[in-house]
């Protein structure tokens, strides 16, 4: 079947496609939310050349973050009911993964460890540098960032 | 919120086969009324993060049967909790919680329907659709001993669709089963159905 | 003051894209005069300053080719289009966000159909787009979309078909009657982005058997 196999990470029943679907049934209303174009979270610096090992730790700070910062509190503000379907399943598929990430924690992982974690901050303190609310609209608009990010790892 | 006098509905279960899932219950009768229910919600996310949000099904938000189909609803495999009211006019009942979360990775798969015909040296073969997240796999091999056994990924639905070419005089035999890539499951193999090139379809 | 309402000067700005080319079109309103003039500008998401487009400022048709523009597979952008008119009216709107990798819908795939006697051979030829490797060569379909690949089908006598797919590009549908026709489709995939071309179709017919004759 298909899965996701990030470095030692490997992470089945979770099928790519229903994820971009559900959010693109709310692309267009989230991002035309997010009115500042001139700031990007999920930047270069953070996603790439990231390597197989790392992006175990990586992906998992990420979606720890958004299940817990960005998912938590956006929905309560969407009353549109085709969101909170579409968000439902984009939550829910991001919380199977981020629960079957378990990177090693050996001492030898810690440089790659780390240099996830300088990622994560990168992003983190772009987050933290806007309002709180429009930050939350910023990180959810850039799923489609993280779902094009996470391709590379789909087989 | 209406004063809650109507009986709230009651014996909620699951009944899913081959990925589709329909929730059922009691009907709340009040006799000479029609009754709508209200179906909501909530995945393990939800019920773990913002257990206050529930979600309205997408075809259930009401409905005046005692069932529901909650296929489109359930998009992860996580434990789902699902609730019901009935409502009448203004009067609303209090919630039924299904009993135990309903995971989709519980659901029955069948051995799929099958048609084996052959046109001339061709062995063409038809399979039902059950939907985008269904493989079939099919085998197939000549009826004869040592006979190798072929194996093809078919995910074509509802239309006949060529197997193999058949040498001449030999007979075929092919069985099929489903696999289900967001569950990683298989069904049980269909019974096999053989094919002789010139004569008619074999009983096993 | 009150804000003029100049909406009728512009609208539908969007980008339309395909095989890459990404072509920014726009409308104008429905009783907008006809001495409008457009200017164009475009700009990466996350960065601060807008472009102009060279070749697209003051123009007077309606769309705009931004495929060099925007043609980083990683980055996102937006554009926007300022309306002028004559009597000093001016409107400026912008694109949703725009992604090629997402946006871009894909064209039916370049096919040659060889009928045979007994089989029909189809040869598909690789879809070159504007996308630019680091060393400058342009990108294939097949380069840019690693999981691409082809799908092919054959109607026979209308009541069933056979299929073959993969990512090679030489296929062979054998076994067929000769002196018959046949209807080939055939199209792109990109599972993980579902995405699907359009088919290219073959009507063709299988050669007469003359061995006998």
């Amino acid at each position: 079947g298909q899965e996701f196999q990030f470095g030692p990470c490997r992470v089945e029943g979770v099928a790519l496609q229903e994820l971009w679907e559900a959010f693109r049934a709310m692309k267009d209303i989230v991002q035309a939310k997010d009115n500042i174009t001139s700031v990007r979270l999920l930047r270069k610096e953070v996603l790439q050349n990231v390597s197989d090992t790392e992006s175990c730790y990586l992906l998992r700070a990420l979606l720890k973050f958004y299940l817990n910062t960005v998912f938590k509190n956006y929905l309560d503000k969407a009353a549109d009911s085709r969101i909170r379907k579409s968000f439902s399943t984009l939550a829910n598929n991001f919380f199977v993964i981020a629960s079957k990430l378990q990177p090693s924690q050996e001492k030898e992982m810690f440089s790659i460890s780390e240099s996830a974690r300088r990622r994560f901050l990168l992003f983190q303190r772009a987050f933290k540098q806007l309002d709180i609310q429009a930050a939350q609209t910023k990180a959810f608009g850039e799923v489609d960032i993280l779902l094009t990010w996470m391709e590379r790892f789909y087989q | 919120d209406g004063v809650a006098v109507l009986p709230a509905p009651q014996n909620l279960s699951v009944q899913s086969t081959n990925m589709k899932h329909l929730l059922m219950w009691s009907p709340v009768i009040v006799p000479g009324e029609i009754i709508y229910y209200f179906v909501e919600y909530q995945g393990e996310y939800e019920s773990l993060y913002m257990s206050h949000i529930w979600i309205p099904s997408s075809w259930c938000s009401p409905t005046e049967c005692p069932e529901c189909d909650i296929t489109d609803d359930i998009t992860a495999t996580v434990p789902y909790k699902l609730r019901v009211r009935a409502t009448l006019g203004s009067q609303t009942s209090a919630w039924s919680t299904l009993p135990h979360p309903f995971n989709r990775n519980s659901t029955t798969l069948t051995p799929p329907v099958m048609e084996v015909t052959k046109d001339g040296f061709h062995l063409v073969i038809k399979l039902e659709d059950l939907g985008p997240q269904f493989e079939f796999l099919v085998a197939y091999w000549r009826r004869e001993p040592g006979a190798k056994e072929h194996v093809q990924v078919v995910r074509s639905r509802g239309i006949p669709v060529h197997l193999e070419t058949m040498e001449p005089g030999a007979a075929y035999c092919v069985k099929v089963r489903t696999f289900v890539k967001v569950i990683g499951r298989h069904s049980p193999s269909s019974q096999a159905e053989c094919v002789k090139v010139q004569g008619e379809t074999l009983p096993l | 003051h009150i804000a003029e309402d100049t909406s009728d000067l512009l609208q539908h700005v969007k980008f339309q894209s395909s095989n890459f080319e990404n072509i920014l079109t726009w409308d104008s309103g429905p009783d907008s005069a006809s001495d409008v003039v457009y200017s164009v500008e475009y700009k990466r998401y996350g960065e601060r300053e807008w472009l102009a487009k060279e070749g697209c400022q003051r123009i007077t048709w309606k769309s705009c080719n931004l495929t060099t523009e925007t043609g980083n597979l990683t980055e996102l952008y937006y554009a926007r289009v300022t309306a002028l008119s004559a009597g000093g009216q001016s409107a400026t709107k912008m694109t949703d966000r725009f992604s090629s990798l997402q946006h871009t819908t894909i064209k039916p795939p370049d096919v040659t159909c060889i009928p045979k006697v007994r089989s029909i051979q189809m040869i598909v030829h690789p879809t070159s787009t504007p996308v630019r490797a680091g060393d400058g060569h342009r990108l294939t379909l097949e380069d840019v979309f690693p999981d691409l690949f082809y799908r092919l089908e054959l109607q026979v006598n209308h009541t069933y078909q056979m299929h073959l797919g993969g990512k090679q590009r030489d296929y062979e549908f054998i076994g067929l009657t000769p002196d018959t026709e046949f209807l080939g489709t055939i199209m792109i995939f990109v599972p993980t982005w579902s995405k699907e071309s359009a088919p290219y179709v073959c009507r063709v017919k299988t050669l007469p058997d003359r061995t006998w004759t």
